[in-house]
């Protein structure tokens, strides 16, 4: 009867309890919308740039990322790169040679990153053969070609069948440069990748920085699942304990993004906080006044003998279907909206025609969120448990009357 | 017949100072089991002070009261609160029943909370409604019945756990006159029928002449105790 009593006694002010309700589940939703879609504009972000560099786990020499340059080269042997790929949640591992060098052509020269790559596995694993706008990729067994970015393409007057000169310092310190060919420009929207950047197959690269068969500068391990990164981690540090390298996430290989994402990460919480705190103000105040207006009838029940802890629980299951009514509201219209966008994503293009870019690297306009069994129950839980403790206080105030005053 | 309630020499003040009012100034009072009693006296007299405290609402300032054989004084607050579910049944001045219930729920409520099963409680609570004249209207929201229907419903509450002792504290003070007399019946004949004791105030003369003892209290003294053995609807 308990339970009974407090359902009708919700509905007793209708227009009341469904404005709480709705505000409950507005403010929910638009949590759970907008967490979703932070989570997944982050981790498609993340993804493309971990897949375009060394992946979610690099392997490289321990001095590598104190002074980058082409003689802190390690081996990776065919033999290590099959043990790792045998893990589950690694989809693919990926040799990169990463050096710094001039690009020059007739019409001028520019300080470029050559990165040195396998184009089949490329071809898998990175955004970048997607942004092609000229010509096409590389492939195994192309030799000195290369793929270059539109900026620079411009800047150099470069077109695809093009020469261009590429002239750097090899592992032993010596001045080389090798003439190639332009196979295909691409166009991310990011200025430095489009300006600044080159791809080459890692045995043209091998060659230009005269580097041993099996050499790289990184061994990059590309994983199905993101959210295995640790495990994977600890597991590959097992398997190269007592060798000479260094296993990073991708957080300490490219930290400006990590930065980037943890700050708007804290920007957007405090934003969410800010949300949820509004939610739990009105719920107080429906709930504080609801008490505060039938403290005569709780004077009643209390005269006839019911326990002031039944009477609590009678105001906690009112808070507990309130809690419940809006969370479902909420958690069901958010995460439908957040599940809608994660299906078919946010197509900004027309807003911003020109792309935008975090760090250097393109940020894709179109959006997709990121919606999670955890973020549905983290948020719902998180709120619905806020109502329960938010109800202490009425709890409190109810049984904390004078009988005798109230029946006056 | 055993006493159900005993107050030796209570007293009860409020405020302090200049400001200290005595609303009961050494009240001895017997009330035996069985009986209909009437307590007349103007407003402020202490009437309802004197029903809150017997009713274990309140707490004297000094005396003993005793109720059903225990000490009033010496009860905590969730012994004061089985006593009152277990063995006295209130009836207020303005119904006071609970909006959401029906009047069913709304007289099954003290069973419930003495964890009657709910058939058992369902059966003696249609019982109870058909003798106070509300067969058929078990469904019915208070806000859906006349003043006096609800009052019944109150009397039904009251008495449906069969408590020791009832209070009614002015109990056809916001009825009709005609009503009124139907509630003195009914609480008449349920006193008689079933032997429950009613004990309650009243500043009527009609109801007065009902009781079967009436006591007058002024400025916090019963001043007058007497028996009225004529006490009976046909003076009404």
């Amino acid at each position: 009867m308990i339970a009974r009593l407090a359902w009708r006694s919700i509905w007793r002010n209708r227009r009341r309890t469904l404005i709480t309700i709705i505000s409950i589940g507005f403010g929910l939703a638009c949590t759970v919308f907008f967490i979703a879609l932070g989570e997944g504009v982050y981790a498609q972000f993340i993804d493309q740039v971990v897949r375009m560099q060394a992946g979610h786990i690099t392997m490289e020499n321990p001095s590598y990322r104190h002074g980058p340059a082409v003689d802190l080269w390690l081996e990776a042997p065919a033999s290590l790169r099959s043990q790792i790929e045998k893990l589950p949640e690694v989809e693919r591992t990926k040799l990169i040679i990463l050096g710094q060098g001039i690009a020059r052509s007739a019409s001028g020269d520019v300080s470029v990153t050559l990165m040195g790559i396998e184009p089949s596995v490329e071809l898998l694993t990175s955004p970048l053969v997607r942004h092609l706008a000229e010509g096409r990729y590389l492939d195994d067994q192309d030799g000195p070609w290369v793929v270059i970015g539109s900026e620079l393409a411009k800047r150099l007057k470069l077109g695809v069948g093009k020469k261009m000169v590429i002239t750097t310092n090899d592992a032993a310190g010596n001045l080389v440069d090798e003439l190639c060919r332009v196979r295909g420009i691409f166009k991310t929207g990011s200025v430095e990748i489009d300006g600044y950047f080159i791809q080459a197959t890692i045995g043209f690269a091998r060659r230009l920085f005269d580097l041993p068969e099996e050499g790289a500068t990184q061994l990059g391990v590309v994983l199905t699942v993101p959210e295995a990164q640790e495990a994977v981690l600890q597991k590959i540090r097992i398997m190269v304990a007592g060798q000479d390298i260094a296993v990073l996430p991708w957080q300490e290989v490219i930290p400006e993004i990590a930065s980037y994402i943890k700050l708007d990460r804290g920007s957007n919480l405090i934003f969410q906080a800010i949300l949820v705190f509004l939610i739990l103000f009105t719920i107080f105040n429906t709930i504080l006044m609801s008490v505060l207006e039938r403290q005569r009838e709780f004077a009643v029940l209390l005269a006839l003998g019911t326990k002031p802890l039944l009477l609590k629980l009678q105001i906690l299951m009112e808070s507990v279907y309130l809690g419940l009514i809006g969370c479902g509201l909420g958690l069901a219209v958010g995460g439908l909206a957040a599940w809608a966008v994660q299906a078919w994503g946010i197509d900004l293009r027309s807003l911003l025609e020109e792309g935008f870019t975090i760090s250097g690297f393109a940020v894709s306009t179109k959006m997709h969120a990121r919606v999670t069994i955890g973020l549905l129950l983290g948020t719902g839980g998180l709120v619905f448990a806020a109502t329960l403790i938010l109800s202490l206080i009425p709890m409190h105030r109810s049984t904390r009357l004078s009988i005798v005053d109230q029946l006056r | 017949m055993a006493n159900i309630v005993s107050l030796q020499k209570v007293t009860k003040d409020y405020g302090e100072g200049d400001a200290l009012t005595h609303a009961l100034r050494g009240v001895d009072l017997m009330v035996e089991a069985g009986e209909f009693t009437a307590m007349a006296g103007p407003s402020g007299s202490g009437k309802s002070t004197l029903l809150n405290i017997i009713g274990g609402l309140d707490r004297p300032t000094a005396g003993r009261v005793e109720v059903d054989g225990r000490e009033i004084n010496t009860l905590s607050k969730t012994e004061l609160s089985l006593l009152r579910r277990d063995r006295i049944g209130f009836i207020f001045q303005s119904y006071n029943l609970i909006p959401v219930l029906t009047a069913l729920e709304n007289a099954e409520y003290v069973l419930m909370l003495q964890g009657i099963p709910t058939a058992e409680r369902r059966e003696r609570v249609r019982q109870v409604l058909k003798e106070v004249g509300l067969e058929g209207l078990e469904n019915r929201y208070p806000r859906q019945l006349s003043g006096g229907q609800q009052q019944r419903v109150a009397i039904a509450r009251a008495i449906v756990s069969e408590p020791a002792l009832v209070l009614a504290d002015e109990p056809t003070a916001n009825v009709d006159s005609e009503t009124g007399k139907g509630l003195l019946d009914l609480m008449r004949r349920l006193n008689e029928k079933k032997g429950v004791t009613f004990f309650f105030s009243t500043h009527e003369e009609a109801v007065m002449k009902r009781a079967r003892r009436l006591l007058q209290i002024r400025d916090g003294v019963i001043f007058n105790d007497e028996s009225n053995k004529d006490g009976n609807p046909a003076h009404c």
